[in-house]
């Protein structure tokens, strides 16, 4: 696989059985690239320690007094120098490749798995921790998997350099071979301790700067009400220990580089005093001591090697853990009856009823339903729609019919089809205007008419004001990450366009206008209901001014359908609607009889100065 | 063709306006300068110690150059135990600085980087908030989270490693010309390629790596957005566009890869080359001189291997300088937050008494449109005023007036009779409150969010704040109290209860002077009946005193009594009314006939 050629048309199915077998999978995966890079490793380790031949071989032409042999010890490093020079970058270019390749499968593999889950992600796993494995845990996994080749490289290339010596001075070389598996597993039994601790150090850096980031997107409320210094020391101690933790850190690695020193030096210093006595014997020539002692010193070249293979594995081993954690789950807990599913691939029509609490919305019909407990009708509104995966840890809540279907029979994507269920807080994706409503769709509602009933003139204004180029066109201008440059009112009526341009055979908006003031809702109620004219909607909303536009209102009190009727009637006949309704003072405003009777003054007094005005 | 171009799309573009200013070139210098001297005693020990580690890596070279020059003049007696004893001492000293120079790095980087992160929080958290409302936050989020990161890097390494590099290069190329100085001109052989090299590489290098830092950002806020948005996209059956696009995301960051990868496949082969080029032209001038008799075996030999050891700081210097140069625009961007002025505001002008009033305030965002005509209102203390009026009206904008974020085109805001623009900022903040639109529940425990607006609150009357905003029945269920950690990867609230705290701290707050606040929407989505809660009995109990004004959207008590519809609007603009009428009790600024 090439660079050019990503992304991956297939990223495959990854084995997720274990972390480890996920890696091997990764490497198996990408044979041809490891194998082009161990080559080019070998070519360019082996050129490496070919050099102390020639610097030996040119100080022995000058003791002895020959130039020619002088010239070709010249040349010996110089076609060495093109083997180094071409390995190392081949093996370069051959590494990265092999490091991004394996990136970007496994960051495919993630966009795949959460388009997949969807709402029921968040649910499983804690939402930072799928971002963390795309940020962080990624290029750990491509780490190891692309250390793998170059390890290999220099393996072998250690053992031909200790055979080698063997060969070319047996009496130096034993000496080598025994010191270098020394070398190399030296500082290993340090490592897990230094790796761990340079975890706690990132752990620590990222929660800073998670506070950092997180004061910076509150700070307009802090500057407005005061409350800074709190939260500058809080920041000012998570940095101190940022830093402490860093520095603990630090102390490991210095001392792992100090026995890198300590170590080779003494092998070194043993190889000197050695060789100087045999050369002294006449056993070897001055010219082969200098190659051993070079040799030595280049050595630590390849060792470094085992060290990062060490660390590579300690580092991505947790990486990889978590990334299969991500990547095995599936979206529900029971799993879904295929037979059932494959049956009606049609998406069925007619009234929308909820067993679990009696709910009825008839087809066509614009049912608006009032519950006292905002998230109860969050839970009532997603089960409207099928699929629900709130409630994982309970049994299966028996599923909503449309049409007599039940729709957790159908496959997730008819029924998401069939039923829109728009929730309390839609997201904004980021894009232009024209991205956001280009949503799949019937067709038959345009984005205009749709931008119009939702009432969102003002939103158009203000983006064709924003908009990048000369246009001014709105449908071209890009919308902020989740919409933070609109007000709540705005954002709320965009996300309503969106849904209405979807044009579904049932539309289930719960609180969709619950930003918006009320001269603007009376006007989107108006527009909804003109636009689902002939379709099924269900709006779950406490405002008089929705509700007495619905074909029918339905009261659901404590889980069940408590009454049903049309919003005036309702008004008038039943308390308990009126109390959710019109906000009389509850229980505990009469208790502070007061604070009650001055409320009521007080709007008396705002109605006279509004009529003199 | 060889070669690759630079991909057209570049992903470090910035796609939100930057409205922040970056510093310059001058403020950046001064700002490093100010840097280094505040850590010169850390920098003079680690360059110190640097030196003594690299000339004791040296002694192994000589001791064998002299070795070999024993052996090559046939000595029969070579003294290896003052050898032995003499490499052994400097191994020792070697490994000892080694280890103490890494740890003093470590130390003067983290040192570093503490400090810049900590100074830029201060200076962020310290800007008027006239600024932040201008700017909006977007920007500066961004110099904190990406920014900050990539400075990171610079600062805990770059700095102290290049330091080292330069340090070990310099004494390395010093001891070869102390060994033999024609020597030393072999080295200069490889300067004109490496030279050459690296220009072309750092002219291309640290814009690329930025972009290409940025295309795998953007892969991960993909993903980010996916995940965030997964209700929004299953609705929508949005899942195999969220595919698609993250794929190409992945196209457009493994594009700036290949090119970084083109720059470095350029550049390593020159140093590899260099390094060669360095060895071989010491042996051969070095061998040929030795064969003149100009210069010592032992000399060559020495001399040789120094040579073999400029690889370490070689790669040392290149490897950061490419970080530094990323790490630049960065700075720049953090230190161009030090270059906001902070409001001047008069000192001098100090409020006499409470009562607010605007007189005639004209305003607009735009120089030609005008957004409040002429509105006066006067707010008595200890009046709690509701703003009535569609969207767009000007409620927000007369509130951020009112707040002192902005100052009038014509007319005046007063507090206490001081007119509010030109007072000191941190002044007006002690004296006005405003809540705006958006609530923000921050990452810490339920008490620390009390606890914002009032340091040194004990827990019985934080239990009272929430009972005031009725939400102590569900705080108490928590498992942890107020302990319980809330905010972004903490417990989640809902959406009405990340509401009635975020309404809460403006609630317990009490400056020294009460004097007016503002409330802007506070109470909003979600769950009327817990908003209602909030306005009904909120206001009253929380703020005894009765200073506070939710200016909610709908004052519905009022309006669904009147009954019935109101006049339609005529003009979509405030209009002047009320001036005074009721005296005391403060006007109602009404802008619906």
């Amino acid at each position: 696989m090439q660079i050019r050629d990503l992304p991956y048309p297939d990223p495959g199915v990854p084995d997720v059985r274990s972390g480890p077998r996920f890696l091997y999978w990764l490497g198996r995966n990408q044979l041809g690239g490891q194998l082009k890079s161990l080559s080019w490793g070998l070519l360019h380790q082996c050129g490496v320690a070919g050099l102390p031949l020639g610097v030996g071989l040119a100080v022995q032409a000058v003791v002895d007094g020959s130039g020619g042999r002088l010239a070709l010890a010249a040349g010996l490093i110089a076609l060495l120098g093109v083997a180094v020079a071409l390995g190392d970058t081949m093996l370069h270019r051959t590494a990265v490749t092999n490091w991004i390749t394996a990136a970007a499968r496994v960051q495919q593999l993630l966009a795949r798995k959460t388009a997949e889950l969807g709402s029921a992600l968040t649910r499983r796993v804690a939402a930072g921790e799928v971002v963390a494995v795309s940020t962080g845990d990624v290029e750990k996994i491509g780490w190891f998997v692309e250390a793998l080749s170059r390890f290999a490289a220099a393996a072998l290339a250690l053992v031909v350099v200790c055979v080698g010596l063997l060969v070319y001075q047996p009496a130096l070389g034993i000496v080598v071979a025994i010191g270098v598996p020394v070398l190399a597993l030296a500082v290993l039994p340090l490592l897990p301790k230094a790796t761990r601790r340079a975890d706690v150090q990132r752990e620590k850096a990222g929660k800073a700067t998670e506070l950092a980031s997180d004061t910076v997107a509150g700070l307009r409320v802090l500057r407005g009400i005061g409350g800074e210094d709190l939260f500058l020391d809080r920041y000012r101690s998570a940095s101190q220990e940022v830093r402490k933790a860093a520095v603990r850190s630090a102390r490991m690695w210095s001392l792992i580089s100090a026995i890198q020193v300590l170590l080779p030096g003494l092998l070194l210093i043993t190889v000197v005093l050695y060789g100087a006595r045999l050369t002294l014997d006449g056993r070897i020539a001055v010219g082969e001591l200098v190659t051993v002692y070079s040799a030595v010193t280049l050595l630590l070249y390849p060792l470094r090697h085992v060290e990062e293979i060490a660390m590579a594995y300690s580092f991505s081993r947790p990486s990889a853990k978590r990334a299969v954690r991500v990547l095995s789950l599936e979206r529900t807990a029971w799993a879904p009856d295929d037979t059932a599913a494959s049956g009606g691939q049609e998406a069925p029509g007619g009234d929308l009823y909820d067993p679990a609490t009696g709910l009825l919305a008839p087809a066509g019909r614009f049912t608006a339903v009032v519950c006292g407990d905002p998230d109860l009708a969050g839970l009532l509104a997603e089960r409207l729609g099928g699929h629900a995966t709130s409630d994982t840890d309970e049994e299966k809540p028996p599923s909503a019919l449309l049409g007599g279907v039940a729709l957790d029979d159908l496959p997730l994507i008819t029924a998401r089809g069939a039923v829109l269920v728009q929730d309390k807080d839609p997201v904004l994706l980021s894009g232009t205007l024209g991205e956001l409503l280009d949503v799949p769709a019937s067709g038959k509602v345009t984005a205009a008419d749709a931008l119009d009933a939702a009432q969102c003139g003002d939103v158009l204004a203000a983006l064709a004001q924003a908009s990048a180029d000369s246009t001014g066109d709105p449908m071209r201008t890009r919308i902020t990450e989740r919409g933070r440059s609109l007000s709540g009112g705005q954002r709320q009526r965009l996300a309503l366009a969106r849904s209405l341009v979807t044009d579904p055979e049932v539309l289930v908006l719960d609180e969709p206008t619950s930003a918006v003031d009320s001269h603007t809702e009376a006007r989107v109620a108006a527009g909804v209901k003109g636009l689902r004219k002939g379709r099924t909607t269900v709006v779950f909303a406490s405002s008089p001014l929705l509700l007495d536009r619905a074909d029918r209102v339905v009261l659901v009190h404590e889980g069940e359908v408590a009454a049903v009727g049309v919003h005036r009637e309702l008004l008038r006949t039943d308390p308990r609607y009126r109390a959710v309704v019109t906000r009389e003072p509850d229980e505990h405003d009469e208790h502070d009889g007061n604070t009650a009777g001055t409320a009521v003054t007080r709007a008396r007094e705002l109605q006279e100065i509004e009529e003199s005005a | 063709m060889i070669g690759v171009a630079p991909p057209a799309y570049d992903p470090a573009a910035p796609e939100s306006a930057t409205t922040l200013p970056v510093g310059g070139p001058a403020t950046v210098r001064t700002y490093v300068r100010e840097l280094m001297r505040r850590h010169r005693g850390a920098f003079a020990v680690l360059v110190s110690f640097n030196a003594v580690a690299v000339v004791a890596s040296m002694v192994g070279p000589y001791l064998l150059g002299s070795l070999v020059e024993d052996l090559a003049n046939g000595a029969r007696e070579l003294h290896l135990e003052r050898t032995a004893a003499v490499f052994a001492i400097a191994l020792v000293v070697q490994t000892l600085f080694t280890q103490q120079m890494r740890l003093r790095a470590a130390l003067l980087g983290e040192e570093m980087l503490a400090d810049l992160r900590e100074d830029f929080l201060v200076r962020s958290v310290g800007l008027p908030p006239g600024v932040l409302e201008r700017a909006g936050t977007g920007d500066l989020l961004s110099r904190i989270t990406t920014d900050i990161d990539r400075l990171a890097n610079a600062m805990r390494e770059a700095v102290p490693q290049l330091a080292i590099g330069v340090v070990w290069a310099g004494l390395l190329i010093g001891g070869l010309t102390v060994t033999a100085p024609p020597l030393a001109l072999a080295v200069l052989v490889a300067v004109p390629v490496l030279v050459v090299g690296c220009r072309w590489y750092f002219r291309r290098a640290p814009s690329a790596y930025r972009s290409e830092a940025a295309g795998y950002a953007a892969v991960a806020a993909m993903l980010a957005e996916t995940v965030d948005a997964g209700r929004t996209i299953e609705a929508h059956r949005l899942g195999d566009r969220r595919v698609a696009l993250s794929q190409q995301r992945i196209s457009q960051w493994t594009a700036w890869e290949r090119y970084t990868l083109w720059l470095r496949s350029v550049l390593f082969p020159v140093i590899s080359v260099t390094h060669m080029t360095i060895l071989c032209s010491v042996l051969v001038i070095g061998g040929v001189f030795v064969l003149e008799g100009w210069i010592s075996v032992g000399q060559l030999t020495t001399g040789a291997l120094l040579a073999q050891m400029l690889v370490d700081p070689v790669n040392l210097i290149l490897r950061w300088y490419d970080e530094l140069q990323v790490a630049q625009v960065s700075l720049a961007r953090l230190v161009g937050v030090r270059e906001i002025e902070p409001d001047a505001g008069d000192p001098e002008v100090v409020p006499d008494g409470h009562a607010v009033r605007a007189d005639a305030v004209r305003f607009g965002y735009r120089a030609d449109v005008d957004v409040l005509h002429e509105v006066t209102l006067d707010v008595a203390p200890g009046t709690r005023m509701a703003l009535v009026g569609p969207s767009g009206a000007g409620k927000s904008t007369l509130g951020r007036l009112l707040a002192g974020i902005y100052a009038p085109r014509t007319g005046e805001v007063t507090l206490g009779g001081a007119e509010l623009s030109r007072m000191p900022a941190e002044r007006v903040r002690t004296h006005v409150a405003l809540v705006n639109q958006e609530h923000h529940v921050f990452v810490g425990s339920l008490r620390d969010n009390l606890l914002l607006a009032r340091t040194g609150a004990d827990d019985a009357e934080l239990w009272a704040a929430l009972g005031a905003v009725d939400a102590d029945g569900w705080a108490r269920a928590l498992d942890d109290a107020l302990d319980t950690e809330v905010g972004s990867g903490g417990h989640a609230l809902t959406p009405a209860q990340a509401q009635q705290i975020a309404v809460d701290p403006a609630g317990a707050r009490r400056p020294a002077h009460p004097g007016a606040r503002r409330g802007d929407v506070p109470a909003r989505p979600a769950g009327r009946a817990a908003s209602g809660a909030v306005a009904g009995a909120g206001a009253g109990r929380a703020y005894g005193r009765g200073d506070r004004a939710p200016a909610a959207h709908r004052a519905r008590r009022g309006r669904d009594r009147g009954g019935g519809e109101r006049p339609d609007q005529r003009t979509g603009q405030p209009r002047r009314t009320g001036g005074g009428r009721r005296g005391v009790r403060g006007a109602v600024a009404s802008w619906h006939g």
